[in-house]
């Protein structure tokens, strides 16, 4: 386990890396310098160019730009809030953005474990029919689809929740993005939940539990749900992509501001520093997720322990 | 009984008379009972296929949706960069139905003094226009727009699947059929690989080469082809040792005929599923790309930037992202049923999903 997760860890490290080159290469391709005043004199430039490190040979841009990044220093904006610190601009906003996604991951995993059991509980009925068209429709109809439904139901037609978010109503404005983000979640879940259940059920020590005169909630809950849960893991990673990507377009639709909304701004705007900062981010929140997923799966789970070590 | 024990026990002392054969032609029995193993694999497939009745919607829809993505915008006279800034955000007016009571053109407007009823053809006096779907901002058709999108839309996305595949695959099996050192190098390029999200490649990309349909199949190309090669490669670890394969070496088979001409016809069920899986990802991706001003330059049109110009006027003209947005949930909900339709037919063993 010990060296399954330090190797796990090596890889994150070196992904990390690979990004910040690619980013780095990228910076290096992008046309024109930070200094193309033509009132500069060669002398004047070659003073800013030691001034600011640009006069070293690539290799230690590279690196001392590699620890600007993982230190926190993103750059600063140049289009959309002029000279604005980029960790600034993301201070405010990533703790919105992660709200909204907690919430939708909430609603999604407790909504989703419901569904999940009841179609298993009721195999083959109705409910488990309908549970599935439920969760097929999740999975496959993508999150801002939902988000454009319900803004204009429930937002402008309805009336019953806001159609943009604001801070003041918190709550009542969070609830339509939270529910939008949240279908997928709860569509692979209740799949998920499903498909482990009926495993379960028809277990031997299910079987064992049963003629041991256990019933009713005890059963599910403590026996079966438990066991069927543990495999859970393996479907935070694509819930995570789901998330991040839908984020984008669903906090453009409802006008949050948060880091995805920044994102699209950025991405329309041209301010090619903003987005390479967030690109950064998302991939070392990405990368940093899927570490913990990993290793806490081999925690949690003995067989994939052992067959990791091999 | 088999027929061979039927000879050897005939050579004996026991001959058969014609009762003892029962012919059978029960359509429901054939298809569960022992028979079975005599049925051709992919007449099985098409068998377990068939009986599953939300992929066989899926495959219809995805038919008609095809079609209408051919013939849709030539059934009408208008095409779909034709502006008319005269007739623009009309309402959906069909013939015929105009005489029920819907798609007459007529649309509810919410003013400050509360809703009224427009009828933007009647105004004009258009009496002989009509746009089934709507006009646009513009004054474009989108019955047109929504249908020539959606072949954009799924021009994309079946090229990026199938270059995808052809990667993916390949990567996968060369990887897994070497195994070793090779496998190692290749398996860690993947995981690197792996690490990035999509969305940032995708994105970093599409800034620095110009937008357009190239470029989007580009990009999916570059993000896509991870999960095929991974199935590609637990199949090939699954049937290299086989006999098959031995047998094929030990008559001088050299690597890439037994990789693609031994091992690859057999792993191409799990292979097609993939492919059906990740053309619903790219429909999504490529209209995730389009609102966030990245697809399609214009007049140029794909679903993703048609919603996305539908969204401007959600609140005033409803019925411009309608029809995009339905076909595009329509087509990813019928790939993916398909796509599991496929899945349980090829490996009716596997857990239930």
């Amino acid at each position: 386990m010990k060296k399954y997760t330090l190797k796990r860890i090596l890889t994150s490290f070196l992904t990390l890396l690979a990004i910040l080159l690619i980013l780095f290469l990228l910076m290096q391709l992008m046309p024109g310098s930070p200094f193309n005043d033509e009132k500069l004199s060669s002398d004047q430039r070659e003073l800013l160019y030691a001034k600011y490190g640009l006069d070293q040979p690539v290799i230690v841009q590279f690196f001392r730009y590699a620890a600007n990044m993982l230190r926190g220093d993103l750059g600063v904006s140049y289009n959309i809030s002029k000279n604005t610190p980029i960790s600034q601009l993301i201070q405010t906003r990533l703790p919105i953005s992660i709200g909204i996604g907690g919430a939708a991951v909430t609603i999604g995993a407790v909504l989703g474990l419901l569904l999940g059991l009841l179609a298993a509980l009721k195999h083959d009925t109705i409910w488990d029919s309908l549970a599935t068209i439920i969760s097929v429709i999740g999975v496959s109809v993508p999150s801002y689809v939902f988000a454009l439904a319900l803004s204009y139901y429930f937002g402008f037609k309805l009336r019953w929740f806001p159609m943009l978010f604001s801070t003041k109503t918190l709550y009542s404005s969070s609830v339509l993005p939270s529910i939008s983000l949240s279908m997928f979640t709860m569509a692979s879940i209740a799949r998920f939940t499903r498909s482990e259940m009926l495993e379960v059920l028809g277990s031997d020590y299910m079987l064992l539990a049963e003629s041991k005169g256990i019933s009713g909630s005890a059963l599910i809950f403590r026996h079966a749900l438990r066991n069927a849960l543990i495999p859970i893991i393996t479907v935070l990673a694509p819930l995570i992509v789901d998330l991040m990507t839908g984020s984008l377009v669903v906090e453009k639709i409802f006008a949050i501001p948060g880091v995805g909304s920044l994102l699209v701004n950025a991405i329309q705007s041209n301010d090619y520093n903003v987005v390479i900062a967030l690109s950064f981010i998302y991939s070392a929140l990405y990368i940093g997720i899927m570490l913990v997923v990993d290793i806490l799966y081999g925690i949690i789970d003995p067989r994939i322990r052992l067959a990791k070590e091999e | 009984m088999s027929s061979i024990s039927m000879e050897a026990s005939a050579s004996n002392e026991y001959i058969p008379v014609d009762s003892d054969f029962r012919l059978k032609d029960n359509a429901e029995e054939i298809s569960i009972d022992t028979n079975f193993a005599a049925q051709s694999f992919w007449k099985d497939v098409f068998v377990r296929f068939v009986h599953k009745k939300s992929a066989v919607f899926g495959f219809f829809m995805i038919l008609l949706i095809t079609v209408m993505a051919i013939v849709g915008p030539g059934m009408n006279a208008y095409t779909y960069s034709g502006q008319d800034l005269t007739q623009k955000n009309l309402a959906p007016r069909i013939p015929v139905l105009e005489n029920l009571g819907i798609f007459d053109g007529t649309e509810k407007m919410s003013t400050t003094s509360g809703t009224k009823v427009k009828n933007g053809y009647e105004e004009n006096g258009l009496d002989d226009v009509y746009y089934w779907f709507g006009s646009d901002i513009y004054g474009r058709d989108i019955w047109t727009r929504t249908w020539s999108g959606a072949r954009v839309s799924l021009i994309i996305a079946v090229a990026a699947a199938i270059i995808d595949m052809l990667i993916g695959m390949s990567y996968g099996l060369i990887s897994g059929y070497f195994g070793g050192k090779t496998d190692m190098i290749m398996q860690r390029i993947l995981e690197i690989s792996n690490g990035i999200p999509r969305l940032v490649i995708v994105t970093l990309l599409l800034l620095i080469l110009a937008p357009g349909m190239l470029t989007i199949i580009f990009a999916l190309m570059l993000t896509e082809w991870i999960g095929m090669s991974r199935i590609a490669r637990a199949e090939m670890l699954k049937l290299k040792e086989q006999e098959f394969v031995l047998a094929s070496r030990t008559l001088g088979a050299g690597s890439f005929f037994i990789i693609f001409r031994e091992v690859l016809p057999n792993i191409i069920g799990p292979i097609i599923t993939q492919v059906m899986f990740s053309i619903p990802t790219a429909i999504f991706t490529e209209a995730f790309l389009s609102f966030v001003g990245l697809g399609i330059p214009v007049p140029q049109c794909s679903l993703g930037s048609l919603i996305s110009d539908g969204f401007n006027s959600l609140t005033t003209h409803p019925y411009q992202i309608v029809p995009p947005l339905v076909v595009m949930a329509l087509l990813m909900l019928s790939f993916n049923l398909v796509a599991d339709g496929l899945r349980e037919a090829l490996d009716p063993k596997m857990k239930e999903m």
